[in-house]
Formats: C-alpha cells, sequence, structure tokens
C-alpha cells in the first residue's frame, strides 16, 4: 500500500504496525493482551529491561546455552586433539605429528595438556556466546526499518513501544489498528520496509582495493628483510635478554662477555652440566646408619674422597687396589684374617634390622637366588656354577677361585669372620666375587647374613664329603645313562 | 503487571520455635555417644584422632565459609541474598563453640604427643629408605625444617589458634548481633557499619584462612608445603558454606518456617554460586596439583604419589576428581535444575559427602605415612571396625555442630527482619 510515510523512496513495504506507549504497565498489559489474541510475531521495546515482559510477550528461552555446550564440548575434543596430532603421535598419513618428550612426561599426557585445553575451551564458549548472540538476533543488520520511524527515537529515553508484524497470521492493517489503540497505545506508525535496490557507492571499491594494497606494503617490506644478507649484526634491543648470564642444560656454557666479540665463558671447562659437590648424596642413600648400611661399627671413622659422589670410604678405594695386586700375584682365596682390621666390623646383627621369622625366610629366598649358583644350595660350596668355574679352571681354560664352603672353620668362625664381614662380602664382594650391592638393598643383605649363619648353625657333618657324595650320584646316573645309550 | 512486593516478613513462622529445645538434647547425646564409641573402635587416640581432625576440618570450614558468606555480602551492598544471610551469620556464629570442639586437638599438641602432628616432640621421626632412626632432634632436622621448627611448636600453635577464635567469634558475632540489632532498630546506619566493618574483616580473614590451613592440615606433614594450599581450603569450605545454607533454607521452608522469604530465585543464585564455587575449587586442586606433578620435585611429588600411586587411595582420588568436579560441574550447569527445590536438596547433599571426602582425603594418608613421604613402621589395619569408627566419628561430630547451631540458632528470627534492602530481596527476579 502506497500511504503517506515519513521517507522520500519510491517503494515501501509494510513491515508491521508500531504502537507507543507511555509507561512499562501498559506495555506489558498490552503484550499480555496480544499475547492473548494470538499474536506470535511480536516485540517490545523499552529503555530498560522491564519485569515481567518475558513471558508477557510468550519469549522462548534462547538455545544459546545449549550453543556453546556443544562449542565447549566440541573445543575439549579440539583441545586435546591438537595435542595430540602434533606431539603425541607421529603416525598419522600424510602429516604426521613429532613426538616431543617434555619434562620426561608420557608423550601423551592428560594433565599436561589441560591447560592449552582449559584454555580453548574458554576462547571457545566465549565466541560461541558473544557470536552466537549476534546470529540469534539476525546481527550484523545494515538497516532497521524501525529507525525510520522518528517517533522510534525515544525508545532510548521514556517511551514504550510495541510491534505488530505483518508476517503474523493474524495480522490485518485495520483490525490490529484498532486492537492496539484498545490495548492503550498513545500513537500507531506504520513501519515500512524501503525495497528500492541498495548499491554500494562506486568509489568504494577502488579505495578498498588501494587500501588492501596499502596495508601489505608495511610487513612486504619486513619480510623482504629475512631475505637479505646484510653483514652487520642484527639490533639488539635488550643485550640482558639476548644473552642471559644462564646456562641452559646439555648446552655449552654461556657467553657472558657483554663486548661484540668478547668471550668470557660462565664456566671455564665449556660445561654447562656441572658436577655434584664432594659429598653429595642422592636422594634416599644418606647412610648414616654404619652398622646397618656398611656391617662397620659407627666408632670407626668416614673420610670422603674428592671426586667421590657419596660418602666412599678412603679403606675402599685402598682395598681394591690391593685386591689387584693381589689377584695378580696368585689366583687363590685370600685367607679371611691376613686382610683387613676385623675390629671393624659389627659382631651382632645391627639395630636397624629386625630379625623375624619372615625376614629370615626372605634370607632364604635371596640367598637361593643370588648366592647358591656359586655357593650351592646349603652352602656348600657345590654350586653348579662353581663346579662348572671349577671343571674349567681344572683344564686350564681359565683361572678361577673356589667359592667357599660357608659351612668351613674359618668362615664360621665369629672372631676371624664376623656378622658385619660377611654383611660386607656381600656389598663388595671378595676374590672372585663381585659386588652384589647393586642389586640387592640393605635389609635383604642382612636377611641373607642371617640366613648364613643359620645354615651354619643346623650345619653339615664335616667329615662326609658332601660335594663328592652329590657329584658322585650325579656321576653315578651319568654314567649309567651313557651306558644304556652305547648299549642302544 | 508485575506488582512489586513490599518490603515486609509475612510468614506465619520465623524462628526454629520449640523445635530447638528439644533437637539440643538429642544431638548432644547422639554425638557423645558417637564419639566415644569411634574413640573405641578405633583403638585409642592414635586413629581416632585423625577421623576427628578430619570431621571436625570440614565442619570448620563450613562455618568459616558462612562467615566470609556474609563479609562478602555486606561488602558487595547485596540485596538479593538478604534473606539468607541470617542462616549464614549464624553457622558463622558457630565458630567460637567449634573452639570447644577444638580442645582435643589442642590438648593433645600442647601435652606433646606426636599422635596427631609429627612436630610437637621437637624432632620429627626421620624414616629414610626403609632405615629408622630414633626421634632425631631438632639440630639434625634439614635447615628449612629448622626454621619451620620455630614456626610449629606446640606453644606458638595454640597461640595462634587462640587468636583465631578469638577473630573468627569476634567477627562473627559483631555481624550476627548488629544484624539482630537492626531488627529491632531497622534503619541503614546499622547496615553502613557492618559495610565499613567488611573490608578489614575479609582482609584479616584471609590472613587467618591461609594460617589455619597451614595449621590445621597441611602440616600433619611438615616436609610438605603449597603456597595453593589456603586456596583450596577456601574454595571447598565456600562451596560447603553455599551447600549448607542452600540445605538449611530447604530444610527450614520445608518444615514451615519463613516460607515466603526465601524464593526460587534465591535458591537459583545459590545454585550459581554453587557451580562457580565448583569450577573454582577444581581449577585451585588441579593448579595445586598441576604444578607440582609437573615441576616433579620429590621433596613436594610425595604428597600426591601416597593419594595417587597407592591402590586404595587411587580409587579415592579418582572418586574426588569424577566425583567433585566433573558430576557436579555437568549437573549443576542447567537453569532448570537451579530451579528445582528436589534437585537442589539431593545436589547439596551430593556436594557436602563429596566435600567431606575431600577432607578426609587430605587428613587420612598422613595416618599411615610418617614425615617426609616414608612408610610409618607397623601393619595399618584397615577393617570393619575402622570404618564403623569412622562413621561413628562423623555421626557425632556432625549431630555436635547441629546442636550447637540450633544452641545458636535459639528463637531468634531466621530472616532480617528490617533490613533495608529487604524490598529488593523480595522481589529479587532471575533470569
Amino acid at each position: 500500500m502506497a500511504e503517506k510515510s515519513n521517507n522520500e523512496s519510491k517503494e515501501q513495504e509494510l513491515v508491521g504496525l508500531l504502537a507507543q506507549f507511555d509507561d512499562p504497565e501498559t506495555l506489558v498489559h498490552a503484550c499480555n493482551e496480544a499475547r492473548a489474541a494470538g499474536y506470535t510475531k511480536m516485540d517490545a521495546y523499552s529503555p530498560f529491561p522491564v519485569h515481567g515482559i518475558d513471558p508477557a510477550i510468550g519469549i522462548k528461552r534462547s538455545i544459546l546455552p545449549f550453543i556453546v555446550l556443544s562449542v565447549a564440548l566440541g573445543a575439549v575434543v579440539l583441545g586435546l586433539g591438537i595435542q595430540l596430532y602434533a606431539n603425541g603421535q607421529d603416525t598419522f598419513w600424510p602429516f604426521p605429528g613429532y613426538k616431543f618428550l617434555i619434562s620426561g612426561k608420557p608423550i601423551f599426557s592428560i594433565p599436561a595438556n589441560i591447560p592449552v585445553t582449559f584454555e580453548i575451551i574458554v576462547l571457545s564458549s566465549a565466541f560461541a556466546t558473544f557470536f552466537g548472540m549476534w546470529i540469534l538476533n539476525k546481527l550484523p543488520r545494515f538497516s532497521n526499518p524501525l529507525h525510520r520511524v522518528s517517533r522510534f527515537k525515544r525508545v532510548t529515553n521514556d517511551k514504550f513501544f510495541l510491534m505488530l508484524e505483518t508476517a503474523d497470521e493474524k495480522f490485518s492493517r485495520s483490525v490490529s489498528e484498532g486492537q492496539l489503540n484498545d490495548w492503550g497505545a498513545v500513537a500507531i506508525d506504520e513501519v515500512n520496509q524501503d525495497l528500492t535496490d541498495t548499491e554500494l557507492p562506486k568509489w568504494l571499491a577502488t579505495v578498498g582495493i588501494l587500501g588492501a594494497i596499502m596495508l601489505m606494503l608495511p610487513p612486504a617490506a619486513i619480510f623482504s628483510q629475512w631475505g637479505m644478507t646484510n653483514r652487520l649484526p642484527r639490533l639488539h634491543v635488550v643485550p640482558d635478554m639476548d644473552w642471559q648470564h644462564k646456562s641452559k642444560t646439555q648446552t655449552m656454557a654461556a657467553n657472558l662477555s657483554n663486548e661484540l666479540d668478547g668471550v668470557s665463558l660462565m664456566y671455564e671447562d665449556l660445561r654447562s652440566a656441572r658436577r655434584p659437590v664432594d659429598g653429595a648424596i642422592a636422594f634416599g642413600s644418606l647412610d648414616i646408619d654404619s652398622e646397618l648400611s656398611y656391617g662397620i661399627k659407627s666408632d670407626f671413622a668416614y673420610t670422603i674422597t674428592s671426586g667421590g659422589n657419596a660418602l666412599t670410604r678412603a679403606e675402599d678405594t685402598d682395598k681394591a687396589d690391593k685386591k689387584e695386586e693381589k689377584e695378580e700375584k696368585d689366583g687363590d682365596a685370600v685367607a679371611p684374617a691376613e686382610e683387613d682390621n676385623l675390629e671393624k666390623y659389627v659382631t651382632t646383627l645391627p639395630e636397624g634390622f629386625q630379625l623375624t621369622e619372615e625376614i629370615l625366610d626372605r634370607g632364604q629366598q635371596r640367598f637361593e637366588i643370588y648366592c647358591a649358583a656359586c655357593h650351592g644350595y646349603a652352602g656348600a660350596g657345590n654350586g653348579l656354577v662353581n663346579q662348572r668355574a671349577m671343571s674349567l679352571a681344572a683344564t686350564g681354560a681359565a683361572t678361577w677361585t673356589s667359592a667357599r664352603s660357608l659351612h668351613e672353620a674359618d668362615v664360621k668362625d665369629d672372631a676371624k669372620n664376623p656378622v658385619g664381614r660377611i654383611y660386607d662380602t656381600i656389598t663388595n664382594g671378595r676374590g672372585n666375587m663381585g659386588p652384589y650391592k647393586a642389586q640387592i638393598p640393605v635389609q635383604d643383605r642382612w636377611a641373607i647374613v642371617a640366613y648364613v649363619k643359620a645354615l651354619q648353625e643346623t650345619g653339615i657333618q664335616s667329615d662326609v664329603p658332601v660335594a663328592a657324595d652329590d657329584d658322585a650320584e650325579e656321576n653315578q646316573e651319568q654314567n649309567q645313562e651313557a651306558d644304556e645309550k652305547q648299549e642302544l | 503487571m508485575h506488582e512489586t512486593r513490599p518490603a515486609k516478613i509475612t510468614s506465619p513462622i520465623v524462628s526454629l520455635s520449640d523445635g530447638y529445645a528439644r533437637t539440643i538434647p538429642v544431638a548432644l547425646i547422639v554425638a557423645a555417644v558417637g564419639i566415644v564409641l569411634s574413640f573405641i573402635l578405633l583403638q585409642g587416640p592414635e586413629r581416632f584422632l585423625y577421623s576427628y581432625l578430619a570431621n571436625f576440618a570440614f565442619l570448620l570450614s563450613i562455618c568459616l565459609g558462612c562467615l566470609f558468606f556474609v563479609i562478602i555480602m555486606h561488602l558487595t551492598r547485596a540485596g538479593w541474598s538478604v534473606t539468607l544471610r541470617r542462616i549464614a551469620e549464624l553457622y558463622a556464629m558457630c565458630t567460637p563453640y567449634m573452639a570447644i570442639l577444638f580442645l582435643p586437638i589442642l590438648v593433645t599438641t600442647l601435652t606433646g604427643s606426636s599422635y596427631l602432628y609429627p612436630w610437637v616432640d621437637g624432632g620429627w621421626s626421620i624414616h629414610g629408605g626403609g632405615d629408622a632412626l630414633a626421634s632425631a632432634s631438632v639440630d639434625q632436622l634439614p635447615p628449612l625444617e629448622q626454621l619451620k621448627a620455630s614456626f610449629l611448636n606446640p606453644t606458638f600453635f595454640a597461640a595462634r589458634w587462640v587468636v583465631y577464635f578469638t577473630f573468627w567469634g569476634v567477627a562473627a558475632a559483631f555481624f550476627l548481633f548488629t544484624s539482630l540489632r537492626q531488627d529491632k532498630e531497622g534503619g541503614i546506619k546499622l547496615t553502613h557499619r557492618m559495610q565499613a566493618i567488611s573490608a578489614p574483616a575479609l582482609i584479616a580473614f584471609a590472613a587467618s584462612i591461609v594460617f589455619a590451613s597451614f595449621d590445621l592440615e597441611m602440616s600433619l606433614d611438615p616436609f610438605w608445603f603449597s603456597t595453593m594450599y589456603p586456596v583450596y581450603f577456601f574454595a571447598g569450605g565456600v562451596l560447603s558454606a553455599l551447600a549448607t545454607i542452600t540445605l538449611t533454607a530447604l530444610w527450614l521452608q520445608r518444615t514451615g518456617r519463613v516460607t515466603d522469604e526465601i524464593t526460587i530465585e534465591h535458591y537459583h543464585d545459590m545454585g550459581k554460586l554453587m557451580f562457580g564455587f565448583i569450577v573454582f575449587w577444581g581449577y585451585i586442586a588441579f593448579s595445586q596439583f598441576l604444578l607440582i606433578w609437573y615441576a616433579n620435585i620429590p621433596e613436594e611429588t610425595f604428597w600426591y604419589d601416597i593419594r595417587i600411586n597407592k591402590v586404595g587411595w587411587k580409587t579415592l582420588s579418582y572418586i574426588l576428581l569424577i566425583g567433585h568436579l566433573f558430576i557436579p560441574f555437568l549437573a549443576m550447569m542447567g537453569r532448570t535444575v537451579r530451579r528445582s527445590k528436589t534437585f537442589l536438596s539431593v545436589a547439596t547433599v551430593y556436594l557436602l559427602i563429596m566435600h567431606w571426602i575431600d577432607h578426609f582425603w587430605l587428613v587420612m594418608p598422613h595416618y599411615a605415612n610418617a614425615p617426609g613421604g616414608h612408610l610409618r613402621e607397623g601393619v595399618v589395619t584397615t577393617s570393619f571396625f575402622y570404618f564403623l569408627g569412622d562413621v561413628a566419628c562423623t555421626v557425632g561430630m556432625i549431630a555436635a555442630f547441629i546442636a550447637i547451631f540450633c544452641l545458636v540458632a535459639r528463637s531468634r528470627p531466621l530472616v532480617p527482619l528490617q533490613d533495608p534492602r529487604l524490598g529488593e530481596c523480595l522481589n529479587h527476579e532471575v533470569h
């Protein structure tokens, strides 16, 4: 309908009727009436939020929260997925990631990946909320026909408006106007949409293209510098930041000189990795209790050797030297009494070790694992390793110091071989026997000592050569088998 | 149109009235029975004190969270929460009575027995790699721990707790009694006064929470430290406080009290706040964990090691993660659930149970693990009787707490009668 309207364009289309009200109560009343009359396509406008307008107008709850929730859940997948793809795998074809070991954490490690994931969730939720709200409000809009109604300017001030849209089924030009009047409208306006074709100004395209080209000039200038050769060093605006007085791990020591070609290394030996301070003890290996850890009475002093990283005793190093010399001379076992100062060894089980039946069983188990191979299950020195080594030594193919039988008088004697010395033997080795301190923890070593003493207590009759008997039996059996085979 | 509700209290019943007189003796009897039974079932003070401490910390954090709620509502000139504030004021006023419940812990430390806190006897038992030393003297401690000994000793501990309870008591009393005075006098002068005091009160509150949480729970293993710990304690405490206030309001309305004054809009807002603090708690808990996990320094990680890598505690840690963070997060997110009284009743109880588990998880692992993260000698029995003992202690402590609340609430009105922001509160709408 081409009626008088408040602009000068030629083509108009009626979009709706706008009614003005002077106070919020009348507006809400009118909204209720409109809803009761069956209108669904309408909207109310006010300078401030009006209580009760949402249900009056019949506005349904927005779906925006659900949009945000879906986006956030997707962001969880996205966040973890990015990190999994980029750093957690290297097999995805054709663009595999790179398994980056960071700080020794697992390759794909959820706790480490949470911060990035969390921030992506927050960011995408914020975007979803903001842009989702725009989209649900059909924004951005370049024009709104309501702004053509001059009366509508008062909506930001002190007037309240209700618009019934023509798109609504119940809308009819005359009836609706009458209804609005009944509901208390102070004034009613037509809202017309301008249908003339809109064109952008012609100069916009030219200016736009020129502007885009201009904007690309500074980055082009900067990036072109990257490819140039220039003998001058780069500008360092903050030298403290570029040459920091710190050395990173596994790199060369930092250069602390502030001159252009100066060299002043943080460490003269070029290494940024330093040795621990003399006497430094690894976490968890503080062995204050010498009776427990070394089988040595606490009276006997320790010296910390330089270059060592534990409470090593100078005696140990000396003893090791002596042992080498001795072994070069002869291959026999060194008699216990000759070696070292027996006074220093403890003669009773130390206080830090509580002997119970379970511990003794444990000692037996450990003995059978570590010791029986050479010393035999009864401690008689007839372990299979020892037998083999002895037979090889007999043919001259190797040199071997026999594993002692634990029932020998020397070994049983508490004066010549106190428990502390047995412990020391296990810990540091003796003769051909290597040190077991790396394999057997302290408590287990004492358990083995206790078991050895138990074996010695129960003992084997010294006049019955057990080893020979066993061998004889085995040899007998083997000979019988060999005979039988030959017969066949 | 929407009519404006008048700023008047219209419910017929506004106080606990007769209910409290009957409840208090019953609750006290249950409390006494529960605590004594727990002591017997848990076979003595050593194990009992841990259960007691976990429950005490849980209940104290509720009281302190409520005090925070009161302070912050005054500081922000909040109008929406006016009718809920009195409930929070009453819970905050329970704090001085909690001092009585604190006595077992205080007496234990003052008499020098290190059942609970290892730092009590001057030197701490140092266990190293399976070898045991007798209790060493302070001189044998590492230098940092020697410094700690000047803070962690029974005398200073007791002095600090006197200061804490004094401050909390004075602050809670100020806010409650001023509010009660306003019931009779009306006017805005008292509101301005409470608002003015709330700012310094909040600063002092923050300081007190920091050191109280160090003293109460973090010093169970004096080798460990975390600057996040007070924030963790605070976050969980406020969450529990919000749940408690909501639950109390729901229960009061269910029994016919203050039926008109607390509307669904208030519950909606409390639901929103609880959701916020669930997220905050999770954020803080994870931050504390992540930093320690990532740095991987044994000095700090052992505390999490005993909670994550041991079979039983591992399960509980996962229960906490899923049950205290993920499930409540998803459950409390929606508008519908926040506006459903049934759902909120279930949700608040669930949150309180979860937070009790949180304190259990904070305190209990230290029973088996001596300071420095090494296993205490001897066998730790977990038996049905121990479980019953824990249950008895919990029931007893909660009964004691209920008795205290009823004693504080007495026949006082459960909503502020003449708060100037009452109109804003009763007309509050959440969209």
